[in-house]
This record gives C-alpha cells, sequence and structure tokens, in this order.
C-alpha cells in the first residue's frame, strides 16, 4: 500500500458509494449539543413519540395535542424523542511505531480514520480526530456535515508518524476534550512500551462507547513468513534501541506466543471495562473491514 | 585387463594432506566464530519488546546456542571447502590414482616431426610439452603433497632408449624428456615396453619400489606404431595413450629412389623415383632433381596423385603412388643425387629421398677355383666390367710373375682354394681356410646352423639368414683384425679380416655345402659383398640407410683426421676402432651423413664418402594420428589432448571466490 497523497486516495469515489449507506451506531444514547438524526434521551422534535405531559405555560403550543384537549378538555403536550447529533472521536496513533509493516499500518490509519470519518460527516455527526506521538497532540475538532470532509481528509493527510507515544496522556487529553460523550475509535497497534492499561482506564471511565482498532502489520503477525529469519539485529522504531535476536523457528515462535498474549490481555481488559477490540491485520481489505467486520461488531450499520 | 578409457575418470590428490590441515584449521575455527559472534543484519520493526522477552525466553532455556542452519554459514563453509580442496589439488585423472610408477613412453619416430602440432610445432614438441605437465601434475604438491610416483622417460622410435630410470626426481625426468631429440626412424614400441617392464621389476634407484606393482605405461605417440600387432599387455599392466597429431594431416613424399648407370653412357644414370601420397585427395607435385645440392631437372608437368584409400580386402589405407623417371643425367661417383616433391605438406623430412650415385662402370672380378655355376651366374648377373676365371695355379703363377697382380681387379673371389699368398689384394672367398693371415683353421664342422647375425653389417644389407643350414663348415679361430660378421656356436661362418692392403670377406663354408645358393639371401650378400671389397672395405654407400642405421666400415690405409659431418648440420658419432674400422651413425635424421679423411699429408685433398639417409615413407609418412592402440589382444582408446591430468585446483579457487562474492552479495541484501 502506497502512501497516500491525495484524498482519492485516502477515499476513493467507490469505497465513499458503500460508505454513504452506512452509519455510526452507538450502543449507548448521548445528549446531544444540537439537534440531530440520532435518538435522545431528551425528549425533542422528532418525530418519534416518547410520552406525553401537562402543559405548563410557556410550552411550544405546536407540540399540544389538540385531538386529546377535544375529547378531554385538558391540554396535553406531546413528547416526542430528541434526535440528536453523535459526537464521533477517532484518536490515530502516529508514533514511529505505526510507520511499519507492509501495508504500512500508518497508511491503513489514515485511509480508516478517513473512511470513519466520511461516514460520520455524511451522517451528520460530530467528529473530532485527534492524532498523538511523543508529547504532542494534534486535534482537528467540530467536524460536521459532509463539505468538511476535504478539511479532514487534509489533516490526515499531513500526518507525520515519529517519536514515541504516550499513550496514556493521549488519552486523558481526549476524555477532557470536551467533545462531548460519544463514540472514540482507537486506531492503534498497542504496542506502548509503558502498557496500554493506564491509557484505557482514564477513557473507560467516562462514558465514551469505545472501540479499539488494534492495527497490526502481516510482518508482526507472522514474521517468519515475511523473511524475519535468521541472525539479527532488531531496531525499535521508536526508542531505537537494539536487540540481537537469532530468528530461529524457536525465537519466532515464542514471538507469536508473546504477540497473541498481548492482544489477549489487551482484548481482556477491554472487555472488562466494555470496550470493544478489534484486531484489524493492514493486508485486510478496507471495505470488508468497514462493511463485514465493523458492521458486525455494531459500530456500523 | 584394464585399459585406458575415458569413461574411466578418477580424481587423483595432489597435496591431500594439505587440503586436510587447511579443512581442519579453518572449518572449526569458522563454526567457532559463529558461536562466539555472529554477523547479523540490521532490521527495523515497530517494537522489540516481543522480540526481546521472546529471545530472553529461548536463550533461559537452551545452555547453549545450537548451529541453526544459516544461508551465509552454508555459503561461508561452501567456500571454505572449496578452498581446501583447491589446496588439496585434485585432478582429474585416467584412472591411475594410486599408481606407484609410471613409464612415461614418447614417440620420437619421423612422424612425430609432423607440424601439426601446437603453433606449428611438431608433435614431439608438443608430446615433450605434455609428458613435462604430466610430470609437474604428478610432483606438484609441494610440502604437504601426497606420495607421488616413481617415473621413467623412454624415448622410443627403431629402438628404444631409456632416459631416465624410475626416479622420484620431478627435475630429472623433466630434464630427460625435454633432451629427447627427434628422429626420422621407424616406430617400434615392443622394446620401450620390454624396458618399462624390466625396470620396473628391477625397482627404483633406491630399490625400494614394490616389485609385485607393474608400471602404468603412458604413451605419448600418434599412435602410428608398426609392431602393436605383435604386443599384448600382462595382467594388471594398464597403458594410458595420450594420442599426438591431428586426424587429417597431407602428405606426400619420395617412397623409394634409385640410380643405375646407362651401360651406352657409364657417365650418365637413370634416376627412379616413387612418390607416394598420403592424403585423402588428390594432390599434384612437381619433382626436382639434385645432384650435391645443384638442381638439374624438374618434372615437365606437375604429377598427378590420387587419393589414398582403404585396401579392399583389409581395409587399411594405402597410399596413392607413382613413378617418375629422371633419364640420362650426368652424374659423378660418389655425387648424392636428390629428389625432392615441392608440394607443401606437414612433414619435410620425407619431401626428398638421396642415394649416392654408384660408381663409374662395373667391377673387375676375377674367379679363381673350380668355377660353380652358382657363383659364376650370380657374378655374371651383377654385370661386371670384366669377369676372368683362373685355376689356382693360373692364379698362383700370376701371383708369382706379379705380386701386385690381385690389384689389377676389384675383386677376386676365391671358391674352395687358397692362394699361395694372400698379402694384398680384395678377395671375398669361400670354403678352404685363407693362408697367411691371423685366421687359423681347427677342422671341420658338420650341421651347422647360425647363431649370432650382425644384420646393422653393410654386408648383411637385405641377407636373411634365418633359414640358412650348412652341412659342413671349416672350423676357423679369428685373428686379432677379423671382424665377425655371422657366428655359430661352432665358430665364424662369416668374418672380414683388414690388414694393409689386404681386405677379406671370408665365408667358412662352401656355398655347394649348404642350401644358401637357393636363397635371394646368398645372391644379396655376394653383390653386398663385392660392393664392399671393391669400396676398399667401406660399406656400399650406394645404398641409402634407414634413418637409425649405423655405417660401417674401414677406413682406407693411412687414412688421417677423419671427421664426420650430416647436412642436418649435426655431428652424427663417429668411433674409431682397432685396425682402422669405424662407425658412424647412429644416423637417425634423414638427409645425408659424410666421412671426411686425408691420406697424406695434411694439406692433402680430404676424401669423403657419403651417406644417404631416407626416411620410410610408406610407414612415417602416414600422418593421421590412430584412435586407439591395437594390440594383439587389447585395444586402448585415446585419451583427449591434455585431458589426462587437469588439475582441478584453479576451478575450484575460482568457484570459492564466486561463492565468496555471493555470500556477499547475501549478506548487502540482509543489511
Amino acid at each position: 500500500m502506497n502512501e497516500p497523497g491525495t484524498i482519492d486516495d485516502l477515499l476513493d469515489s467507490r469505497l465513499m458509494a458503500h460508505l454513504d449507506r452506512l452509519d455510526v451506531v452507538s450502543k449507548k444514547i448521548f445528549s446531544g449539543k444540537i439537534h440531530g438524526e440520532r435518538r435522545s434521551r431528551r425528549r425533542g422534535q422528532s418525530v418519534e413519540f416518547a410520552d406525553f405531559r401537562n402543559y405548563s405555560h410557556g410550552d411550544d403550543l405546536r407540540f399540544v395535542d389538540w385531538n386529546i384537549y377535544a375529547r378531554l378538555d385538558r391540554l396535553f403536550l406531546k413528547m416526542f424523542l430528541e434526535e440528536e447529533d453523535l459526537s464521533m472521536v477517532i484518536a490515530v496513533d502516529a508514533s514511529a511505531s505505526m510507520d511499519f509493516g507492509t501495508p504500512n499500518k500508518m497508511h491503513y490509519a489514515r485511509r480508516l480514520a478517513m473512511a470513519l470519518g466520511y461516514i460520520g460527516l455524511v451522517n451528520n455527526n460530530r467528529v473530532s480526530l485527534f492524532s498523538f506521538s511523543d508529547d504532542r497532540i494534534e486535534r482537528l475538532t467540530g467536524l460536521r456535515g459532509r463539505r468538511r470532509t476535504r478539511e479532514m481528509g487534509q489533516w490526515l493527510l499531513n500526518l507525520q508518524p515519529g517519536g514515541t507515544a504516550d499513550f496514556a496522556a493521549a488519552c486523558r487529553a481526549i476524555a477532557l476534550g470536551g467533545q462531548g460523550r460519544g463514540v472514540l475509535l482507537l486506531l492503534s497497534d498497542f504496542l506502548f512500551p509503558d502498557g496500554f492499561e493506564k491509557g484505557l482506564r482514564s477513557i473507560a471511565g467516562r462514558g465514551f462507547d469505545v472501540y479499539a482498532l488494534q492495527l497490526l502489520a502481516p510482518d508482526e503477525i507472522d514474521p517468519a513468513r515475511h523473511g524475519v529469519l535468521g541472525d539479527l539485529r532488531l531496531v525499535d522504531s521508536e526508542s531505537a534501541a537494539e536487540v540481537e535476536v537469532t530468528a530461529s523457528s524457536a525465537v519466532v515462535g515464542q514471538y507469536r506466543e508473546r504477540l497473541d498474549a498481548h492482544i489477549a490481555s489487551l482484548r481482556e481488559y477491554c472487555v472488562r471495562r466494555n470496550i470493544a477490540h478489534q484486531v484489524v491485520e493492514t493486508s485486510l481489505q478496507l471495505e470488508t473491514l468497514l462493511v463485514d467486520y465493523l458492521r458486525r461488531r455494531g459500530l456500523l450499520a | 585387463m584394464m585399459v585406458g578409457n575415458p569413461a574411466m575418470l578418477a580424481l587423483d590428490w595432489i597435496a591431500p594432506l594439505a587440503g586436510a590441515v587447511i579443512a581442519a584449521s579453518t572449518i572449526p575455527p569458522l563454526l567457532a566464530l559463529y558461536f562466539l559472534r555472529l554477523r547479523r543484519s540490521r532490521r527495523v520493526v515497530a517494537a522489540t519488546m516481543h522480540w526481546r522477552r521472546a529471545a530472553e525466553d529461548v536463550r533461559a532455556n537452551a545452555p547453549f546456542q545450537r548451529l541453526r542452519l544459516s544461508l551465509l554459514l552454508l555459503l561461508q563453509l561452501i567456500a571454505l571447502g572449496l578452498v581446501a580442496l583447491g589446496i588439496a589439488q585434485p585432478q582429474v585423472d585416467l584412472g591411475l590414482g594410486g599408481a606407484e610408477k609410471i613409464a612415461i613412453l614418447i614417440d620420437r619416430s619421423g612422424s612425430m616431426g609432423a607440424l601439426d602440432g601446437e603453433a606449428d610445432g611438431t608433435r614431439l614438441a608438443q608430446a615433450k610439452e605434455q609428458a613435462v605437465e604430466r610430470v609437474r601434475a604428478l610432483h606438484g604438491g609441494g610440502l604437504f603433497a601426497g606420495p607421488a610416483p616413481s617415473i621413467m622417460v623412454i624415448a622410443f622410435a627403431s629402438e628404444a632408449t631409456v632416459l631416465c630410470p624410475f626416479t622420484d626426481s620431478a627435475v630429472q625426468a623433466i630434464t630427460a624428456i625435454e633432451s629427447i631429440e627427434a628422429t626420422d626412424e621407424s616406430t617400434a614400441i615392443g622394446g620401450g615396453i620390454e624396458l618399462a617392464r624390466s625396470f620396473a621389476a628391477r625397482g627404483g634407484e633406491d630399490g625400494t619400489a614394490n616389485l609385485s606393482v607393474p608400471a602404468v605405461l603412458e604413451v605419448y605417440s600418434d599412435g602410428r606404431i608398426a609392431d602393436l600387432e605383435g604386443l599384448s599387455l600382462r595382467d594388471g599392466e594398464r597403458v594410458v595413450f595420450h594420442r599426438i597429431g591431428g586426424q587429417d594431416s597431407p602428405n606426400v613424399g619420395v617412397g623409394a629412389i634409385a640410380v643405375t648407370r646407362m651401360p651406352e653412357s657409364p657417365g650418365e644414370v637413370r634416376v627412379f623415383a616413387r612418390v607416394v601420397s598420403w592424403s585423402k585427395s588428390p594432390r599434384q607435385t612437381d619433382l626436382e632433381l639434385r645432384v650435391d645440392g645443384r638442381l638439374l631437372a624438374v618434372t615437365p608437368a606437375p604429377m598427378e596423385l590420387a587419393a589414398a584409400s582403404p585396401d579392399a580386402a583389409t581395409g587399411a589405407l594405402l597410399p596413392a603412388q607413382t613413378q617418375a623417371v629422371f633419364p640420362g643425367v650426368q652424374v659423378p661417383a660418389g655425387a648424392v643425387v636428390e629428389v625432392r616433391v615441392t608440394a607443401e605438406d606437414r612433414l619435410p623430412a620425407d619431401n626428398a629421398a638421396r642415394v649416392v650415385a654408384p660408381r663409374l662402370g662395373g667391377l673387375k672380378i676375377a674367379l679363381v677355383g673350380r668355377g660353380s655355376f652358382v657363383l659364376r651366374s650370380v657374378i655374371e648377373g651383377m654385370s661386371p666390367a670384366s669377369f676372368e676365371s683362373f685355376t689356382l695355379d693360373a692364379w698362383n703363377a700370376r701371383l708369382a710373375k706379379d705380386p701386385s697382380a690381385p690389384d689389377a681387379f676389384d675383386v677376386v673371389v676365391l671358391e674352395q682354394v687358397a692362394p699361395q699368398s694372400m698379402a694384398r689384394g680384395r678377395y671375398l672367398m669361400f670354403g678352404a681356410a685363407p693362408t697367411g693371415t691371423s685366421i687359423v683353421p681347427f677342422g671341420t664342422k658338420q650341421q651347422v646352423l647360425p647363431r649370432s647375425i650382425r644384420s646393422e653389417h653393410p654386408l648383411l644389407q637385405y641377407v636373411n639368414l634365418d633359414d640358412l643350414f650348412v652341412a659342413s663348415m671349416t672350423a676357423v679361430a679369428p685373428g686379432s683384425d677379423s671382424d665377425v660378421v655371422v657366428e655359430a656356436s661352432e665358430g665364424p661362418m662369416i668374418l672380414t679380416l683388414s690388414r694393409g692392403p689386404l681386405t677379406l670377406v671370408y665365408v667358412s663354408f662352401d656355398p655347394l655345402d649348404s642350401d644358401w645358393p637357393f636363397q635371394r639371401s646368398f645372391v644379396n650378400f655376394t653383390a653386398n659383398a663385392l660392393a664392399w671389397l671393391a669400396a676398399g672395405g667401406l660399406p656400399a654407400a650406394e645404398e641409402p640407410l634407414s634413418p637409425g642405421a649405423v655405417a660401417s666400415g674401414r677406413l682406407p690405409a693411412g687414412a688421417q683426421a677423419p671427421s664426420a659431418r650430416s647436412s642436418t648440420g649435426m655431428t652424427p658419432p663417429l668411433s674409431l676402432l682397432e685396425g682402422g674400422r669405424f662407425t658412424l651413425g647412429p644416423l637417425r635424421r634423414a638427409g645425408t651423413a659424410t666421412l671426411e679423411w686425408q691420406i697424406g699429408s695434411k694439406s692433402a685433398t680430404p676424401t669423403s664418402l657419403a651417406f644417404a639417409v631416407n626416411m620410410d615413407c610408406q610407414t612415417e609418412g602416414r600422418l593421421d594420428a590412430a584412435d586407439q592402440l591395437q594390440l594383439a589382444t587389447n585395444s586402448i582408446a585415446a585419451q583427449p589432448s591434455r585431458a589426462a591430468s587437469q588439475s582441478m585446483w584453479p576451478w575450484l579457487l575460482l568457484a570459492a571466490v564466486g561463492v565468496l562474492l555471493l555470500e556477499w552479495w547475501v549478506w548487502l541484501r540482509r543489511t
């Protein structure tokens, strides 16, 4: 997968046509800031009836149920479920470890973020984008509507991977970012030297409907099949630390066990905190991921 | 029986110990280096945390690092192995691995002078070069070399000569090979094989050779060897045939030459020549006639020569032949008459044949004795200038009147009589023992067969005495001035004597007491004896010699400062023996050899006697090298040129360099 250079590279028209039919679904119902296309706990102005209440002075006469008034001679006000906008936060790990693999994890994350953001924008949700690397957190917030697609795409194109991710700090910043509660999509490989627990913990308590999409390249999942064999000096892309490894079948097998344990521990941690976790191999077609995998997981409908 | 065969290639090791030492001293350290410090390729990964833990886990569970099959290690081991093999100096051999003794037999016959060797050199030069390479390969191992075989060097043509007995010194063998000189002789290898066998059975110089192992015979030849059909190999004997020369080497030569004086004009001769072509296509050539080097005549039109063709019955290739005659050429006695073909070919030596012009006119011969029909007819058949018969009494009377009477004849033939005086003259004597000489008779012997025959003596040219049976012979004891030519167990049968003005050929039996008159050899012997005596005891120089022959004779009384020279520029060996006898030769090259001497003062004009030596174009003129040596019971296929001992070490080292380059490339790709 080549590095996307244009917005079309991030989201082509064919995929766009598929995405137009999708919407982001939240397992939780959040109160939005403005009227949107999503049910809200608030009673509002949607067409979906919720309840009646006695009319009180100052209520909007348009919502008085005149049929009941005719029968009972009392004023009742019809209450409808408020349809509010959904806050959709997409956080992209832009650390150096993401700039790795074939297909490249960062390229894949950009395209995935673009696709998810597009779905949010098309459905009039409030879309916010975060990226984090080193102690720097980039953000693009308050996007709404299809016309902000280009702006979002340009922001994603400008993302430059590098440095070491401080996942905990990034999560804390997102949680306190005032974007409102909503769907939080974490696009990362979750290969944080300091662990992922602290970061996820800071998010889990904030009422987000969190999706942890763990991006891993095929080289990482099965290194032996991709030429990682023999006597190697492995260099950490983030810390530049070197490890001398003789990648025998035993060592590679041990690595696979370590990686599987890491994935399993992340999944267990997420399940315990009601966070959806999905491992995404970057060789997977984006369309398949969106239309098949994420729909099955309930993120998209 | 094992013979040389191209399919039986084997690998011979010149220095196996060196290769083993190198392998033993380098491969384990290489493996140790892999244990101690691996050369790792650098690779960036997203995160190393899982790798570090994985490696720690494996390392923690393994007390020693197991040797893994690494491509780089494999390539390095291969390169090292190739270097070790190269240092061991393997060479493709001809199934001679383990040979303890190798006899190198190099053909130096006339056909080996053909100019179709490498860079237009002669075949002999090519054979010597290959043989030297072979010796160097066998002894090229240096300090760590295994035991090299002992090498013997034999050169063979009409006869074989040991140039170097079995030796462990490569220098000695190479020096012997390089000392081989070309000849124009015919080819016979039987003597060489016998020499090799006897030397192999005798052991090496130090007597330590294994006598039970026969020598391997490596023959460098064009394969045109006359006596092959009479040879066979013994058990365990191996022969390797290194074929020298090409398959198509057209050759035209002069096969025979003869000169006869014209009876009507004794000053002129008629020259007959037979031209032989071994070319497989028709040829044309002119013939030149030279006398003492001066061009006298050329054939008026080019001679047409058909192509050599196989014999219908045997299938053997036969040369095309044609005759030429030069009539009426004025030639003095003793001049060298040469006929030369002008066609260009690969073998110059047989392009000319020479003969010494016979003396003017016939001989003056006197026959004393009974004058038997046999002897008389032989002498009369030789067309003598004069032929007189005497009884013994008449001859004695003539001697009494004039002691120098014998000088009036070129030869006096005595048949069963002994004149009262034999102080001077040239006699051919049959039967009765001579008087007044050192020859002492002591009775008669019955039923005598010849036992020792000096077939190289001029008297016995074209004389075969194998079937001679003598019923009764005068037993004589030869004196110190006698030279026995044919001897029986009972005493000399034919001898010569030369003392001052007396020259005698004595046949100790009456031909009529034997079956000799019924054999062709009697006529030839009589003619040889008359010519020899007429020449004053010198050889019958008019007959051309074959290369390798030794001219012998007796210098005239008073001859001083004899010397010899050859038309090839080399000085033929001249040996002076007692009684003025000499041997000249062997005359190995075609051409003329001239013996000169002076009589009287040193300022006197030297007298010379020329000997013509001609190559046998019928046998040596065939130049297409044979595919195999066809012995009586064995067939030995020719080895390809230079394939006998192809050194492998340059290729192995080249391969090692290639593998190292590949390893470097792989290493670069990984890093």
